[in-house]
């Protein structure tokens, strides 16, 4: 019903944004309980280069932006110029409306810092996760009026 | 500075600088981003990191005591932020490898928190949202986290509040912290959000950090019944404000928590609420009138289009609160919380049915409404497919659910990559929701071959697969043969099938497909053929499943030998040839080596087997010897190369491989000795009963032997087990009283329904053997009516009356006796209106091979008007029978809901005797060739099924009691069951040498299996008791059929 984590990686593979709501995409068995030392327990690091991977595979031209990824995942991803923006979430989610969640973020960030390439996220990393916090509350969407959006942030980046 | 690429691609907007930066931050990523080599990068940042540790550990010593103040703090609020986002960059730019080198700021980190400077704080609390997923992180500073958490959480300033909040919401899902079981944490944030004085700002991001916090303890709301009550109610009124999209956005993902996991009994009062939501943004927002559409507030319009994130997720809870008609079953027994918590389309109050159902119309046409931006195409579709995936719960009419189908068609061939895909999508979960008429729209109108042209072309193996989904849920015995000729030629030729997991799945798939709607015993023969030689490529694939499946049903119907072993003959021939073809010719030529002789010798095939062995593995190995022997057990001649053959293998690695070379061995030997010992009757003896012909296999759970026509049951007496538990179930049904009585309300009015075959529960049996115990008084009394009349009473009650009439379907070319239509007409008996008439039929299976299907049900017409006092309600449906079946425990059931005079809800539960006999046609009546059977004819026949069947196919009843029990003349006897066996449907052998019997015959028609042949003797005996012996051409239970619905018509 939700996001599992959101991902942004440049071509490379290199990550520059990470945010992980629910850490059940790494279990295996996806109990996702607190006592765990699985031995099917991915790390963190090893399902981001899973993830690279997978996407950084796919064909733009003839492939959809939805893969499905685990048993209890799949992604939604877009890419803008050089970079990934990725979604995680669960199977049983209807993928679309993820696109405009991304869309959406992208379309702050851009009037946020104005022109948003790449620099500006990896320069300005903070920022972006405050972006983030503005957008999505524990995997959920919390605001979508972008006037809003930039409005708070706006009065954010200029407290001191 | 590197050149400035936006990543959106909009150059026209003017660049301006953010306000606040970090100076020694952006210096640091700079230099980081400069150096050339990973070496010289990893330097660099060690350099950087030994440098932070030093500042730290200075100002640590030099700085003991954790005052609040920043004045006494020498390290200073903006140095100690700006080397923790250092470190964070570290982190996040390592892939989070680098964890332990930066653990070191962990103290440094916390001590931000306590800032009272925002841009500090805010640095805090992302570094430790990062690194909250670590066991080691959370371990050391879980305390004091807690400590500042609970402090900013009752702050004043909401930027402060907001930040504690963005972080339990972020990490309270992650293993190890606690912050979920913290009732102070827990208390504090409910507070935030009950509270009136509360901002907006602040209420949204409370409701959705309470929700991280529910999902990770749904505790909280459960154990303690009082607080779950406020609570709940505290959290569903968010939702008052409709208008407050802010608000609703923030507050319907927990709403939609707790009705699925907490309970739902709260939230059903939102419904019409929800609905103006819905209506407020599909239909106003979208307005083509410009004044209505304005009353949208600009702001929330997205590519165009009115809030879709509102959209989704108001239907994403309506389809959890609303449950269809087809679902009802599935979730009476699934659900937790019970289908009473949840609301049925039929009971929504007229005028929100009316308007959701006008959002699905907008939702369509918005969707077929051209646009250039692909983001508002993309935000179009999303509402459309959200909606039609909803469409299926507000029982839609069958016009409804074309035009769902045919909106979603028109988007098959767009040029949009994940529209096609979202398309296959939903018309899967449509079809698997609205059954039949779904299917039977997209079946028809030539999209199969808009499906089959997607399988073909696409590239994207999860359309592809999506692709096959769908066609695997179209298929039926119709059209079976040209979708698994389209998914073998996509195995077999398609380039872009490079996933060896999908070509293993479609070989299932298709073998699945070829088994259940198989009507066509060669083609099934050829086509499995196919799919085991398919399987060379890709050894790992695990099809055992596939060839033994194949073996038993080849070695149980005997017309099938010839043409398999031919055609695998011909498979072995060829130079590549997989090991299941192997494994398939080495079992069955073994078997049936005497019937392609005509095509090649056994010492041939002998040589033919010896070629394949090299090239097999162990396990085929260990078969192929066993062909041998059965090949020279054959054909004693070629002994001497079989012999030499095992010779070889004695020296085999394998210790299978010996132990069977040494064992066969030894058997040759043996049979030779007792053949020269002169002992020629026995000659052989001992290998003869080794290697004796396969007996055919009893496995009841295959479904497809039935299907062939072979024999599946156990051939025994009629009293074999299935007998018995027929008759002993029968008993059981009957000595349970039935509870409900016409006029007593026993329990909540269960939904109206229509059953489709489709999305059943697997306990469909279960459920249905559960409601024969409450059939309603004297059920039987109609039923046994109903065996032997094709039209009468089926139920009467002081309340209502039910009358049925049966008749065969007439299709344009012939009348089809394998598919029944059944009529029933409800008559109101009360002075009274009877209201809310409806019904539900329900077949005994519904998946596995049912032995027959319920239809085309039209619902009683007219459905919500009133019926006055002897005014009718008509309804029809169609049964097709599919194979033989037993009516009286398998028959369908009929459940009629009505209310009568403010009687609240009657209910009538009946079993409909309709069934096999109902198929039973004479032969003069089948077609234009007459042809009457005399007794001589009769005998003849009799004795032929005698000789090929035995006792198989037979069913003997004796002393059936006459109805009526007093002295009766044989003369009237004789009429009457003449009588009733001709309203049966059979045919009567007009003879006058054998007084006392009566010789009928007929033929019973089945949908999937064929038809049969059957005939039986009746004689009646002087004390009114009558002996009842039928013979079928099919062996197995069907003449027990027969003969039970005889006995139910003869002693009703």
């Amino acid at each position: 019903m939700a996001i599992q984590f959101i991902l942004c990686f440049n071509k490379q593979g290199v990550v520059r944004l990470l945010r992980w709501y629910d850490m059940c995409a790494c279990n295996g068995n996806g109990s996702g309980g607190s006592s765990s030392n699985n031995n099917d327990e991915l790390l963190p690091q090893d399902l981001i280069a899973q993830i690279y991977r997978l996407i950084s595979a796919r064909d733009h031209k003839h492939q959809s932006n939805f893969v499905e990824f685990s048993e209890r995942t799949k992604l939604v991803y877009r890419r803008y110029a050089g970079l990934y923006f990725v979604m995680g979430i669960d199977l049983q989610d209807e993928e679309p409306i993820y696109l405009s969640h991304i869309h959406l973020v992208v379309e702050v960030l851009d009037a946020f810092f104005g022109n948003v390439c790449e620099l500006d996220i990896v320069f300005n990393f903070y920022k972006t996760y405050m972006v983030l916090d503005e957008v999505f509350l524990g995997g959920e969407i919390q605001e979508v009026s972008k006037d809003m959006l930039l409005e708070k942030l706006g009065t954010l980046d200029r407290l001191a | 500075m590197e050149r400035k690429k936006s990543i959106i691609g909009n150059p026209t907007r003017s660049t301006s600088s953010t306000t606040s930066t970090i100076k020694g931050l952006q210096l640091f990523i700079a230099d980081l981003r400069s150096c050339q080599q990973t070496q010289e990068q990893e330097k660099r940042i060690q350099t950087e990191l030994v440098k932070i540790k030093q500042h730290f550990n200075s100002s640590s010593t030099k700085n003991t005591s954790h005052s609040h103040g920043s004045h006494h703090d020498k390290l200073g609020g903006y140095q100690r932020k700006k080397y923790i986002a250092k470190l964070a960059y570290v982190y996040i730019t390592s892939n989070t490898t680098k964890l332990n080198d930066i653990l070191f700021g962990l103290d440094q980190t916390v001590q931000l928190l306590s800032s009272t400077a925002f841009s500090e704080k805010f640095i805090g609390y992302m570094t430790l949202e990062l690194l909250y997923e670590h066991r080691q992180v959370v371990e050391k500073v879980n305390e004091k986290v807690t400590y500042y958490l609970l402090q900013d959480l009752s702050e004043s300033d909401d930027n402060f509040v907001a930040l504690a909040l963005h972080f339990v919401g972020t990490v309270a899902l992650l293993p190890f912290n606690q912050f979920a079981t913290n009732d102070e944490i827990i208390s504090a944030i409910f507070q935030i959000l009950r509270s009136p004085t509360s901002s907006h700002y602040l209420k949204k991001k409370s409701a959705l950090s309470f929700l991280t916090l529910l999902k990770a303890n749904p505790v909280i709301l459960t154990d303690d019944m009082q607080r779950k009550q406020l609570w709940i109610q505290r959290i569903v009124s968010l939702l008052d404000d409709t208008s407050n999209y802010r608000l609703c956005l923030a507050a319907l993902p927990l709403v939609e928590y707790i009705a699925k996991n907490i309970d739902s009994t709260y939230c059903i009062r939102l419904v019409p609420q929800l609905t103006e939501i819905l209506y407020n943004c599909v239909v106003v927002g979208t307005s083509s009138s410009s004044s209505v559409a304005n009353q949208f507030p600009m702001e929330y319009k997205f590519a165009n289009i009115p809030n879709p994130w509102l959209i989704t997720k108001t239907v994403s809870l309506l389809s959890f609160l609303i449950i269809s008609q087809n679902e009802t079953t599935n979730k009476q027994l699934q659900s937790h919380s019970g289908p009473n918590t949840l609301l049925y389309a039929s009971n929504l109050n007229p005028e929100v049915l009316s308007k959701l159902r006008q959002c699905v119309t907008v939702a369509i046409e918005l969707g077929m409404r051209t646009c250039n931006d692909p983001m508002e195409k993309i935000v179009q579709n999303t509402v459309l497919f959200s909606l039609i995936n909803f469409a299926s719960k507000l029982d839609p009419t069958d016009d409804a659910i074309k035009s769902s189908v045919n909106a979603l068609c028109s988007l098959l061939s767009s040029p949009d990559i994940n529209t096609r895909y979202l398309t296959l999508d939903s018309l899967l979960k449509l079809c698997s929701l609205s059954g039949e008429v779904a299917i039977n729209s997209v079946r028809y109108n030539k999209n199969l071959g808009l499906i089959f042209n997607i399988l073909k072309h696409e590239r994207d193996s999860s359309i592809v697969r999506k692709c096959i989904d769908l066609l695997y849920t179209f298929t039926d015995s119709e059209n079976v043969k040209l979708i698994v000729e389209e998914l073998l030629n996509f195995v077999l030729h398609s380039r872009n099938l490079n996933d060896p997991h999908m070509k293993s799945d479609i070989a299932v798939k298709i073998a699945v497909l070829t088994e259940k709607y198989a009507m066509d015993s060669n083609w099934f023969v050829i086509i499995s053929l196919k799919i085991l030689s398919l399987t060379n490529n890709n050894a790992p694939f695990n099809d055992d499943g596939i060839w033994q499946r194949l073996c038993q049903i080849v070695v149980n119907n005997s017309h099938l030998h010839k043409l398999t072993c031919d055609q695998l003959v011909d498979y072995l021939y060829k130079n590549e040839c997989s090991e299941s073809i192997i494994k398939t010719s080495a079992f069955l030529l073994g078997e049936y080596c005497g019937k392609v002789q005509d095509k090649i010798s056994i010492a041939n095939l002998f040589n033919l087997f010896t070629d394949k062995y090299s090239m097999v593995s162990n396990v085929t190995k260990a078969m192929i010897l066993t062909t041998m022997i059965k090949l020279y057990n054959f054909a004693p001649e070629i002994g001497s190369w079989v012999i030499k053959f095992f010779q070889l293998e004695l020296n085999s690695l394998d210790i299978e491989l010996q132990t069977r070379s040494y064992e066969y061995l030894k058997i040759i030997q043996i049979s030779k000795m007792s053949e020269s010992n002169g002992n020629a009757n026995n000659n052989n003896n001992l290998i003869n009963v080794l290697f004796s012909p396969m007996p055919p296999f009893i496995t009841k759970s295959n479904p497809l032997l039935k299907r062939l026509g072979g024999n599946l049951q156990p051939s025994s007496s009629p009293s074999s087990s299935s007998h018995k538990a027929s008759a002993g179930s029968t008993t059981l049904v009957e000595s349970t009283t039935p509870m409900t009585t016409p006029g007593v309300t026993q329990r909540p009015p269960p939904p109206p329904a229509s059953r489709t075959n489709s999305m059943v529960p697997k306990s469909q049996e279960e459920y249905y053997v559960e409601q024969t115990s409450t059939l309603s008084p004297n059920w039987r009394e109609g039923f046994n009516r109903m065996i032997s009349h094709k039209q009468g009473i089926l139920f009467t009650s002081p309340l209502i009356k039910i009358i049925y009439r049966i008749t065969a379907v007439k299709t344009e070319e012939r009348i089809d006796y394998s598919r029944l239509r059944v009529e029933l007409s409800y008559i109101n008996e009360t002075e009274w209106d009877i209201t809310g008439l409806s019904s539900e039929i329900f077949p005994f299976k519904v998946q596995d091979n049912p032995e027959y299907i319920i239809q085309n049900v039209a619902l009683p017409t007219p459905t919500k008007i009133s019926m006055g006092h002897g005014e009718r309600s008509r309804q029809s449906f169609e049964i097709v029978i599919r194979k033989p079946f037993d009516v009286d425990n398998c028959g369908p059931l009929l459940m009629v809901h009505f209310k009568c005079g403010g009687n609240g809800f009657n209910h009538v539960k009946l079993k409909l005797g309709v069934g096999i006999t109902h198929t039973l046609i004479g032969n003069q009546d089948t077609g234009s060739m007459r042809h009457v059977i005399e007794l001589p004819e009769f005998i003849q026949r009799w004795k032929m099924l005698s000789t090929a069947l035995g006792k198989d196919g037979e069913f003997i009843f004796d002393s059936v009691p006459f109805k009526k029990d007093a002295t009766v003349d044989m003369e009237e006897a004789r009429m009457t069951i003449r009588q009733i066996l001709k309203r049966l449907g059979f045919d009567i052998v007009e003879q006058n040498s054998v007084k006392n019997t009566i010789f009928v015959s007929g033929i019973i028609h089945t949908k999937s299996d064929g038809n049969f042949g059957c005939l039986m003797k009746v004689k009646y005996q002087d004390d009114g008791k009558i002996n009842l012996t039928c013979k079928t051409t099919l062996g197995g239970p069907l003449a027990e059929y027969i003969v039970r619905c005889t006995k139910s018509a003869i002693s009703r």
